[in-house]
C-alpha cells in the first residue's frame, strides 16, 4: 500500500498539470477563433483566384499554346526532380497534428523514390525539421517561425525562389503538404500540386471559353503574374489553414489531457481514502490487541 | 435598365458586392468601361480608380494592382489593396487619406502618380 504522503503529492502534481493543460486549451481556443476569421476572409479571394486561373488555364490547354504558359499548366512526362514542401507546427503538444503530416510526407517520398525521382524536401516548421534531421534525412531548406505567424510577405519570400527554380527547369513539380482545418474537431491532410497547376481538379466550366478576350494581349505576362500570385496565395492560405488546424488540434489534445487528469485525480482520491481507512483499521487492531493482552 | 453584378475582392475580404449599371476600370492597356452583356474578358489592372455607377448612386474605389474577369453579366475584380471612397464628408476625407497612403505604397508608376493627383484634386474639392 502506497504511503499516504506519496499519494497526496501525486494528487497535487496531477492537478497542477491539469491547470496547465486547461490554460493551454483556453489559449488555443482564442487563437483558433482569430485564425479561423483570417482563413475565412482569405478563402473568398483564394477561391476566386483559383476559379479565374482555371478558366484561363483551360483556355490555354485547349488552344495548345506553346511556351511558358503551357509549362505552367501541363505536366511534364518525365519528372526528374520533385520539390515537396510540408508545413508542420513550430510547437508540439498538439496531438497527432505533426506526425500525420510527417507520415504523409514519408509516403510521398516512398512513392517518388520507387519511380527514381530526385526529391528535394522543403520544411516549414520546427517539428518537421527536427523529425527529419533526427532520422538523417536531408532537407533542402528549412523555415522556422513562418508557420506560427504567417504573413503574406513571408509566404511570398519563401515560395518565390521555388517558382524561379520551376521556371528555369531545376525542378519539375511542386507539391505542398499540410494538415488543413475542417472544423473545430476535425483536421484533414491536404496535398496540393502547386506547379504544374492541376487543372483537372478545378471547376469544369467549358462554357463560352473560346471567346475569352485577354488583355494585355500577349497572354504570357498576364498568365505569369496570375500564376505567381496563385502560387504565393496558395502558400499563404496553406499556412493559415495549417495554423488553424494546429490550434484546433492542440485544443482537442489539451481537452483530452484535462479530462484524463481529472479522471486520474478521482482515482488517486479513491486510493488515498482506501489507504487512510486501512491505516485507521491497522491502528485500531493494534490498540484492541494491546488491550486484550493486558487482560 | 439592365444590371450586372460587381464584386471587388481583396485578400482581407469582400469590399463591394452589388448590382450595378456600369463600371470603369483602370486596365493595364488603358482605362475601359464595362456595361452589361460585355464579352468575356480577363485583364490586368493598374493602380487607379474604379468608378462604379450603381442604380442610384456613384462610388469610386481606389485600388493598387489586380485582375478583372468579366463573364456573363458578372464582373469580378481581384485586387491586392482597395479603399472605397464613400460615406459622409468626414469619412470621405479619412478614406482619401487611406487611399493616398495606398498609392504611396505602390511603386512609382505613372498610373499611381496620376491617381494620386486625382485624389489631391478630390481632397481640395471637399
Amino acid at each position: 500500500m502506497a504511503n499516504l504522503k506519496d499519494i497526496k503529492r501525486k494528487i497535487s502534481s496531477v492537478s497542477n498539470t491539469q491547470k496547465t493543460t486547461r490554460a493551454m486549451k483556453l489559449v488555443s481556443t482564442a487563437k483558433l477563433k482569430r485564425t479561423e476569421e483570417l482563413a475565412k476572409q482569405s478563402k473568398v479571394y483564394a477561391n476566386k483566384l483559383t476559379e479565374m486561373l482555371s478558366e484561363i488555364a483551360q483556355n490555354i490547354q485547349s488552344s495548345n499554346i506553346e511556351g511558358l504558359s503551357s509549362k505552367f499548366c501541363n505536366e511534364q512526362e518525365d519528372i526528374k526532380v520533385v520539390d515537396i514542401i510540408f508545413i508542420t507546427a513550430d510547437k508540439g503538444l498538439c496531438g497527432g497534428f505533426n506526425s500525420q503530416t510527417i507520415k504523409r510526407v514519408k509516403q510521398l517520398i516512398e512513392t517518388y523514390k520507387a519511380k527514381g525521382t530526385k526529391i528535394r524536401l522543403r520544411a516549414v516548421g520546427r517539428k518537421g525539421i527536427d523529425y527529419f534531421k533526427f532520422n538523417g534525412v536531408e532537407l533542402t531548406s528549412e523555415e522556422i517561425g513562418v508557420s506560427s505567424a504567417p504573413t503574406y510577405d513571408k509566404a511570398k519570400d519563401f515560395i518565390s525562389s521555388l517558382v524561379e527554380d520551376y521556371v528555369n527547369g531545376s525542378t519539375d513539380k511542386l507539391i505542398l503538404v499540410h494538415n488543413g482545418y475542417v472544423n473545430m474537431i476535425t483536421q484533414e491532410i491536404r496535398e496540393d500540386n502547386l506547379l504544374p497547376i492541376d487543372t483537372s481538379s478545378m471547376v469544369d466550366s467549358t462554357k463560352s471559353l473560346s471567346d475569352l478576350e485577354i488583355e494585355p494581349e500577349d497572354d504570357d505576362s498576364l498568365l505569369e503574374t496570375l500564376i505567381t500570385k496563385y502560387v504565393e496565395y496558395s502558400m499563404y492560405y496553406a499556412l493559415i489553414d495549417s495554423l488553424a488546424a494546429e490550434h484546433s488540434s492542440r485544443m482537442q489534445a489539451m481537452d483530452a489531457a484535462t479530462n484524463n487528469a481529472k479522471e486520474m485525480v478521482a482515482d488517486l482520491n479513491v486510493e488515498y481514502n482506501k489507504a487512510r481507512q486501512q491505516a485507521i483499521t491497522t491502528e485500531l487492531i493494534e490498540i484492541i490487541s494491546g488491550v486484550e493482552s493486558m487482560k | 435598365m439592365e444590371l450586372m453584378k460587381l464584386e471587388i475582392i481583396t485578400p482581407t475580404g469582400v469590399i463591394y458586392d452589388a448590382d450595378i449599371k456600369q463600371v470603369t476600370l483602370p486596365g493595364k492597356d488603358g482605362e475601359f468601361g464595362v456595361l452589361p452583356q460585355h464579352a468575356s474578358l480577363v485583364s490586368l489592372l493598374e493602380s487607379g480608380l474604379i468608378e462604379i455607377e450603381a442604380e442610384k448612386s456613384k462610388l469610386s474605389v481606389v485600388i493598387d494592382s489586380g485582375y478583372v474577369k468579366v463573364s456573363e453579366n458578372k464582373v469580378v475584380c481581384l485586387v491586392d489593396g482597395a479603399v472605397a471612397l464613400d460615406g459622409a464628408d468626414n469619412d470621405i476625407s479619412h478614406a482619401l487619406d487611406e487611399a493616398q497612403k495606398l498609392m504611396k505604397s505602390v511603386e512609382n508608376s505613372n498610373a499611381a502618380i496620376a491617381t494620386a493627383k486625382k485624389l489631391d484634386n478630390m481632397k481640395s474639392s471637399i
